[in-house]
């Protein structure tokens, strides 16, 4: 027994490289198929259990990055307005990143990282493309310090959008959460506002030109004055969200800015749009590249007559 | 062996199989336990050196159907291990664990030795570190779990066959 088991493992030993598979692959194709059923679902859950790791590594990163999608979009969006608002001032604007500082005092004034080398005057307006931001109280040579909504010195002549009430915007000097809203004060007492009324700034008194957002009636204020309304209003800019801002000079003021924030939107959206129909052309284009190269290669591929076979009349 | 053990002694020789063909691939030893070598040595201990080594040659040419390039190999070594062991269990397969440990641990070198003379795939180098280094470290783990083997199947597999 021993001596035809020793002969049948030499022998399959020195078959030829083809025989030798033939009868591998009969073996595998029935004996052993259980067994290698079993060794593949085994390695299958050694390399799960070794991937496992990494699988949920690759889990947190994308994670990470889906959270961070968001953020990055908003940024998109923000700059989007921001190019659509450049867009639609065209000249006599300085663009500059707000700095928020941690400390005391931070929430009243924003530093601009734009100064007198940029072109940067005393009292000019800081906008967003949401609306109106502050004014720039100090300059200096590379920078400049802005005062925003919340800060007591802070005064805008504004008025409703449809220009039917008039006023002036002062911070509202509340605590808590309401620290950031403002007061439209001194409107008329025949002129009553609902909430979610536009107010826009009046272009009075030189620093801030007519037309930009200042922020939303949310409610009036009951007060002892007998002649006129006081408003409350919820700002158009949230100093703290206001990273990417622009100054507007002293010139550009005087020419007004009322048309811009009513194109801003409408040029961003317009961006938008021709990125997108770009990217269609783009891709018209290579659809069309590639189905030209199809075709040419089956051309070349035609079978063409030669002078083995005579052209169809000819002999 | 009555029927009731020779059924113990088949599971016991199906679960080895199956063994070696789950647990060895998820362990991933560099030297790995053969439960294949064991199992034929299960055996050879109860059978005659002649049905030993069919039993030896019939495990090796289906583990030799996954390794086609080697493809015979194993079938000699598993052969002639078996068939040897048989001839050498009054020796070794005594009351003395040591030497039952020692029965596994030369079994399983001993294939390996001849596995690797059968298949020449490997240079003289790696030969010789695959015969020296690695082949006896796999079958030193082997003898271990080989003699736990032996000892939970005493009670099934009664006296060896003389």
């Amino acid at each position: 027994m021993l001596v035809a088991c020793v002969l049948l493992s030499l022998t399959a030993l020195v078959l030829p490289p083809e025989p030798r598979s033939t009868v591998a692959s009969a073996l595998r194709g029935t004996v052993v198929v259980p067994l290698a059923a079993l060794q593949e679902r085994a390695e299958v859950s050694r390399r799960a259990v070794l991937a496992y790791d990494a699988a949920v590594r690759v889990a947190d990163s994308v994670r990470l990055e889906a959270s961070q999608a968001d953020v990055v979009a908003a940024e998109n969006e923000r700059l989007r307005r921001l190019l659509g608002l450049g867009a639609a001032l065209k000249w006599g604007f300085v663009p500059a990143e707000a700095l928020h500082g941690r400390g005391l005092g931070d929430d009243y004034t924003m530093t601009l990282t734009v100064g007198r080398d940029e072109g940067v005057e005393p009292f000019s307006a800081v906008v967003a493309p949401d609306g109106l931001v502050g004014m720039i109280e100090r300059v200096d040579a590379r920078s400049s310090v802005a005062i925003v909504g919340p800060h007591p010195d802070f005064r805008v002549s504004a008025m409703s959008a449809d220009g039917s009430s008039f006023g002036i915007v002062y911070p509202h000097l509340g605590s808590g959460a309401t620290r950031f809203l403002l007061e439209l004060r001194g409107v008329a007492f025949r002129s009553a506002l609902r909430p979610g009324t536009l107010i826009v700034s009046a272009g009075l008194g030189g620093v801030y030109p007519r037309g930009i957002p200042v922020g939303t009636v949310l409610s009036e204020i009951n007060t002892a004055e007998g002649w006129a309304r006081s408003y409350l209003l919820r700002p158009a800019v949230r100093p703290a969200d206001a990273t990417s801002v622009m100054v507007l000079q002293p010139r550009r003021s005087k020419e007004g800015v009322a048309t811009a924030w009513q194109t801003a939107v409408d040029s961003a959206l317009r961006l938008v749009v021709s990125a997108g129909d770009s990217l269609a052309r783009r891709r018209a284009d290579s659809l069309a590249t590639a189905e030209r190269k199809r075709l040419d290669s089956l051309q070349a591929l035609q079978p063409r007559p030669d002078s083995a076979v005579p052209p169809e009349g000819r002999p | 062996m009555n029927a009731a053990r020779g059924l113990w002694f088949a599971l016991l020789f199906v679960a080895l199989v199956v063994l070696h063909y789950t647990l060895r691939p998820v362990l991933d030893w560099r030297a790995s336990i053969d439960f294949l070598a064991i199992a034929v040595l299960l055996v050879a201990v109860r059978a005659r050196p002649g049905v030993a080594a069919l039993v030896g040659f019939a495990v090796g040419i289906t583990s030799d159907a996954l390794t086609p390039g080697a493809f015979g190999a194993g079938a000699l070594a598993f052969s002639l291990i078996a068939f040897t062991a048989s001839k050498l269990k009054a020796a070794f397969f005594a009351d003395n664990l040591l030497l039952n440990a020692i029965f596994v641990f030369l079994g399983k070198w001993l294939g390996d030795l001849i596995y690797l003379a059968a298949e020449r795939r490997l240079g003289a180098s790696e030969f010789l570190a695959q015969a020296l280094l690695w082949s006896p470290m796999a079958a030193a783990v082997t003898a271990v779990v080989g003699l736990g083997v032996f000892l939970a199947a005493r009670p099934v597999m009664g006296a060896p066959r003389g």
